[in-house]
């Protein structure tokens, strides 16, 4: 009896279509994407710069490489692409592995192509490392502004945090006895703290104390804050001071473009979070008793992604021109290495004799940034919920 | 009104604050003294460098060096460590140097972008569109360096004038004609590359803005009277459509004392840029600070001032 009616119950149920929609999520986007011819060319050009960098990575470097962007040929200086090296008088371990300079040769004899391959690899890693770092600090302070903005700062909480800034500041100047002192004295009132929350507070603390838990000013405000003081510094001008100052290094460069530019991605990832926090699913969630930390990173950032996704995939354009722009003025990475950026800056004594030194790494980069300019673009259209519902 | 202006300087002040200390702490934390940076000069003997670092007060803790520093900013008598010049006089000269190319460049931006914004959003989607769709990310992904020598070898071989420099040297006692075509193919170049960029920026927002406007009833309305498309188009599309531009007015008052290093340095022009990038390769921090400070109060007037344009162009904001 009671099986049976469970039996019809089901079949009621299978009656019904399925609700879910037909297409997945990614067959939605690749509609779109389809769409867009400028963005397809972009998005295949990137693979191909991605495998070639890693290809070139792998062909270029260790001990006995394929193609050696180090190797000097004096003899075969400033040959035009395509042409073949002359056999008599290069020694045989010279002769280019395919048997003739793709893009011909640099002032000392070298073969662009091979220095080509190695700058793709610098190139493609700057750009990712530089907005990995700046999308790391973009969408952790973005969330905290986003999601506890409205929590205040108390004035202990501030003392602390300048304790701690001003002791790891003077180690790093001068004086490391007075640094040590400040990071053990803010350590004794993290303890401090730690143990009167502990037990139930005595009767009353001294007056001049309860100054102390005040509230000063909301998360919200600070982050924000420090953004508008970071967009105050022109970027390029700091980049190439800090670049200047610090020992040459590729890391650095990494490192530097990556901090100075996470201002957009941390306003875009706040504003997000600011809308999203109102919205019923992450009340329901919240009301489930799900933690902080799984609300922000399993519910509200997988909504909050695609506009950071666009900045990011645009962001290595900029990185990477940003890091071409270094090389040329002399700062980039340090000369044995080859990258794009110093391939041209070299080449532009040569222009009238050799146009192919400046031509080639000027229209390589061209390429890859507007590659990257239309894909980030097209991910836009699609990322874009008033053209995703028309279809 | 008065009470937001108010609370908005207060602000300013102190983020002025901030980045003063920031970049005071950037430049003298990193490794490296300025009273290193010829070590090989068999001139700098140890009681030189002494004597130098004792000048520029380097031998005090940092935070006196930094009152020293913003003291004599303020009172103008900061000098640089490379020539002993008043430093606000040397970047006065650069910034009247530099000043042509910005406007030029500046106009040429505005002048440009708005006709080709607006034409590319009504022929939406055709092939005027979609070339200077194209176009725009040509231009804004081409490397500034790489397309300048483009433009130089493109100019020398096909009208046989000379571009780098801010003047051909040596032409004193020639025609006035002659020196103000030669001044004007000089300026030429510099600032239609510094300009490139910003065509191709601004023109697509221009484009974005009027398609949104275009969507609203009220243009459906206007259509639906029976109005002619230039009507339309100029007349209430285009009017709504400016509001945004009214405070970019504003942001391009940074641009003032940015120049382009890589720019200025192809073209050896002494501008801005370069002397910022050459203050950089001898440590000249008087000058890398001063030219940093400047440029921070350029950016929060520039916000302070389109704020201010938002709130009296737009009726719906009400303070």
């Amino acid at each position: 009896m009671k099986n049976s009616a469970q039996k019809e119950f089901k079949e009621d149920f299978q009656l019904e279509e399925p609700l879910a929609p037909k297409k997945t999520r990614f067959q939605e986007f690749w509609l779109i994407f389809r769409q867009n011819r400028l963005a397809i060319i972009g998005f295949f050009i990137f693979v191909l710069f991605f495998l070639s960098a890693i290809v070139g990575l792998v062909l270029t470097s260790g001990q006995d490489p394929l193609f050696d962007p180090a190797r000097i040929r004096l003899q075969e200086k400033l040959l035009p692409p395509l042409a073949k090296p002359n056999l008599d008088s290069l020694a045989p371990e010279d002769v280019p592995a395919i048997g003739f300079y793709l893009m011909g040769t640099d002032d000392l004899g070298r073969d662009v192509f091979a220095r080509m391959l190695q700058g793709a690899w610098v190139s493609l890693t700057v750009g990712f490392v530089a907005v990995g770092i700046s999308v790391l600090i973009g969408i952790f302070l973005g969330g905290i502004a986003g999601y506890f903005g409205q929590h205040y700062m108390r004035i202990n909480h501030i003392v602390l945090a300048s304790l701690f800034i001003f002791g790891v500041g003077l180690i790093a100047v001068q004086s490391p006895h007075l640094g040590a002192a400040c990071l053990v004295l803010g350590f004794l009132l993290i303890c401090y703290q730690a143990l009167t929350k502990r037990k139930p507070r005595k009767k009353s603390m001294p007056s001049w104390t309860r100054f102390l838990f005040k509230n000063a000013i909301s998360v919200d405000t600070l982050i924000m804050r420090v953004v508008d003081i970071m967009l105050c510094f022109p970027s390029f001008f700091l980049i190439l001071t800090v670049v200047a100052l610090l020992p040459a290094s590729i890391y650095n460069i990494m490192i530097v473009i990556g901090l100075t530019s996470w201002m957009g991605t941390t306003r875009f990832v706040r504003a997000e979070f600011l809308s999203l926090r109102e919205q019923d699913f992450v009340a329901a969630v919240r009301a489930l008793g799900v933690s902080n930390y799984r609300i922000i990173f399993r519910h509200m950032m997988p909504n909050a992604i695609a506009p950071v996704l666009v900045s990011a995939t645009i962001g290595i354009a900029t990185a990477i021109l940003t890091e071409a722009g270094l090389s040329f003025l002399g700062f980039g990475v340090p000369p044995p290495h080859a990258t794009w950026g110093n391939i041209l800056s070299d080449g532009k004594r040569f222009i009238f004799d050799a146009p192919w030194l400046t031509f080639i790494p000027g229209i390589v980069i061209l390429i890859v940034v507007l590659s990257f300019n239309l894909f980030g673009e097209g991910l836009r259209d699609v990322m874009n919920p008033k053209l995703r519902e028309r279809h | 009104m008065l009470s937001f202006i108010g609370r908005s300087v207060v602000q300013k002040i102190i983020t002025l604050f901030f980045v003063s200390v920031v970049s005071f702490l950037i430049i003298h934390i990193a490794p490296g003294e300025p009273s290193q940076v010829d070590p090989m000069n068999p001139k700098f003997t140890p009681e030189v460098v002494e004597r130098f670092r004792e000048e520029f007060h380097l031998d005090k803790p940092l935070h006196v060096q930094y009152i020293y520093f913003y003291q004599n900013l303020f009172t103008g008598k900061t000098v640089s460590w490379k020539d002993n010049q008043s430093v606000l006089q040397k970047i006065w000269e650069r910034f009247l140097n530099s000043l042509p190319l910005f406007i030029v460049g500046t106009v040429l931006t505005w002048t440009l972008s708005f006709p080709v914004g607006i034409r590319s959003a009504i022929y939406r989607g055709r092939l005027y569109d979609r070339s200077a769709t194209f176009l725009s990310y040509l231009l804004i992904s081409i490397p500034g360096f790489f397309f300048a020598y483009v433009l130089i070898i493109f100019v020398v071989t096909h009208f046989h004038v000379p571009v780098i420099g801010m003047e051909t040297f040596g032409t004193g006692n020639t025609s006035t004609v002659f020196v103000v075509m030669d001044r004007t193919w000089h300026l030429l170049l510099p600032s239609v590359l510094g300009a490139t960029g910003g065509i191709a920026v601004l023109s697509r927002y221009v484009r974005s803005q009027m398609l949104e406007v275009g969507g609203q009833d009220y243009i459906r309305t206007a259509r639906a009277k029976g109005l002619p498309q230039e009507q339309v188009h100029y007349k209430h599309a285009l009017r709504n459509a400016l509001l945004p531009f009214i405070t970019m007015f504003g942001l391009i008052l940074p641009g003032l004392i940015g120049g382009s290093v890589i720019i200025e340095s192809i073209f050896s022009w002494p501008g801005m840029g370069r002397m910022a990038y050459e203050a950089i390769l001898a440590r000249d921090y008087p000058v890398i600070l001063t030219v940093n400070f400047v440029s921070a109060v350029l950016v929060l007037a520039g916000t302070f001032i389109s704020d201010i344009l938002y709130i009296i162009a737009d009726p719906r904001i009400r303070l």
